[in-house]
């Protein structure tokens, strides 16, 4: 392939040149070529990051939807925390995870007459991902918690996926869109309103997984906000495991 | 009997076709890079099921080490051709020449050229001083410009364009390297190039990280409509940080960002599957 043949159809004169085949050879071309690729290789980035949308209120909002929100018996508050060592480095477990605990409680915390929150209402769950598509850790307490929406969105979804709200693609994803936002908003549905507090050693990790249980439990009502006083005093009363 | 005549080959390998292949490679990876960012800081982003991309144009950056300097990086439109496309959208009967003219309007380089500009002016009127007594000329703040990432306070602009290209870049990973103590010490000196965007708590108006911010938005909303609307949509601003990192450290961002109402935003993250 790499040689040019030139043949001189049997006619063979006397003194005529002898004509050698040219052969070009290509080996440091390829060399040069794999270093390249390998530079290339090495330069990109094939994974683009992904993002995670978030609306925070604004601050002067925050207070009042507080008060309305924390009354609601709907109300689920997610305390983050971060096991950390003297070095205030994260603690790891055997798989190299972060040891992310989160306490929770339902409702509004119970107070005793001198307004100090009754101890053992924290309870601790993890982060952990499905096994076999069943929930688990957190995530099973929130799926419990919006099951009446899950069960609609299922719903949804199966028409989605036959594309029954439109033939075209696009347009089916927006109707599917529109008709989830509104399933999530849906009063009688029950849905949870979930309230994200980090203490301040909780990794920036547990914090994003907090939120994007929300995406997974098709949660749409939740905030983060900053831990106030009774939130604190319950994480000193060191929940029960 | 006959003997048999082994015929000798030639050891020649016909590197032709592996030429041909590599080359064909080499084309796709090309083709196919974006490349890495060059960043005062490298993080690990925390990883969620969340399947949208982070937008490459029109987008701003906000970089959080783990001991919390903040770093911001903003790219415009990365296709020349946008702007002109925009304003003949805007107005068909646009002529040839002022369709070209429109080309490469909202390039990086020029929108931060805009916001650094931006920027000083609403510095020196914080301080009550004119934006001139801040030494930066035209071609210093062109040359900022072209800088990708940039963290460090407003006054020390000056001295870190003074630095070779190759200083300027040893000064982040130099300040990466550091325990946090020294980290202290190298930001008290006034003498040295400070890292990172000062953020202090409290204080009399906006801190240099709500400037920043609010000339971003400022900048965007007068003169480059797309950019705008990724802002409005939220986006435009994607927040970065270590997975490590405490949320004391980050909180301190987001808080800025809600005080200045730019309260929709993004959180840049790597992909996971729902099992893990």
């Amino acid at each position: 392939m790499a040689q040019i043949e030139q043949s001189d159809k049997g006619k063979k004169k006397k003194g005529a040149q002898k004509k050698m085949p040219i052969h070009v050879d290509f080996t440091p071309m390829v060399d040069m070529n794999m270093l390249l690729i390998t530079f290339f290789m090495l330069c990109t980035t094939m994974l683009k990051s992904q993002t995670l949308k978030i609306v925070l209120p604004t601050n002067e909002k925050v207070q009042k939807e507080n008060k309305q929100q924390a009354s609601s018996d709907k109300a689920i508050t997610l305390l983050l925390d971060t096991e950390r060592d003297d070095n205030g480095n994260p603690k790891v477990d055997a798989d190299g995870k972060m040891k992310n605990i989160i306490y929770y409680y339902m409702g509004q915390p119970e107070l005793d007459a001198a307004g100090n929150p009754v101890p053992g209402q924290l309870q601790t769950e993890a982060f952990l991902g499905n096994e076999n598509n069943v929930p688990r850790g957190i995530r099973q307490i929130l799926y419990d918690r919006n099951k009446n929406v899950l069960a609609e969105i299922a719903k949804l979804k199966e028409q989605w996926r036959n594309k029954e709200f439109s033939q075209d693609k696009d347009e089916n994803q927006r109707l599917y869109d529109e008709a989830a936002a509104k399933v999530r908003n849906q009063e009688d549905l029950n849905w949870p309103i979930v309230m994200i507090k980090a203490t301040p050693q909780a990794s920036w990790e547990s914090v994003i997984s907090a939120l994007d249980e929300m995406s997974i439990s098709e949660i749409s009502h939740y905030q983060l906000e900053n831990l106030n006083h009774v939130d604190s005093l319950m994480l000193n009363l060191k929940p029960q495991n | 009997m006959g003997k048999v005549k082994i015929k000798r080959k030639s050891t020649l390998i016909d590197m032709t076709a592996m030429s041909d292949v590599t080359v064909l490679l080499l084309t796709f990876f090309m083709l196919t890079s974006t490349f890495l960012q060059k960043e005062p800081v490298i993080v690990e982003t925390p990883s969620s099921v969340q399947e949208q991309k982070v937008p490459t144009s029109n987008v701003t950056n906000i970089l959080v080490s783990p001991t919390g300097e903040v770093f911001i990086s903003v790219a415009g439109e990365a296709d020349p051709d946008a702007s002109a496309i925009y304003a003949k959208e805007q107005n068909p009967d646009i002529s040839d020449r002022d369709y070209l003219a429109e080309k490469g309007k909202w390039a990086s380089d020029s929108i931060r050229r805009d916001i650094v500009k931006q920027v000083l002016q609403d510095y020196a009127e914080a301080k009550g001083i004119s934006p001139a007594s801040l030494g930066l000329t035209d071609a210093d703040i062109a040359q900022f410009a072209k800088i990708g990432n940039f963290g460090m306070p407003i006054e020390d602009i000056k001295k870190f364009l003074a630095l070779s290209q190759v200083e300027q870049d040893q000064t982040f990973t130099k300040f990466a390297a550091m325990t946090p103590e020294q980290k202290a010490a190298w930001n008290a000196n006034r003498n040295n190039v400070r890292v990172g965007i000062p953020m202090p708590e409290a204080g009399k108006g906006l801190n240099e990280f709500q400037l920043w911010m609010r000339a971003i938005k400022k900048v965007a909303q007068r003169d480059y409509p797309k950019f705008d609307e990724a802002m409005k949509k939220g986006e435009g601003i994607a927040v970065k940080a270590d997975k490590r990192t405490p949320f004391a450290t980050i909180h301190p961002v987001l808080d800025n960002l809600q005080t200045i109402r730019m309260n929709k935003f993004t959180l840049m993250t790597a992909l996971k599957s729902q099992d893990q």
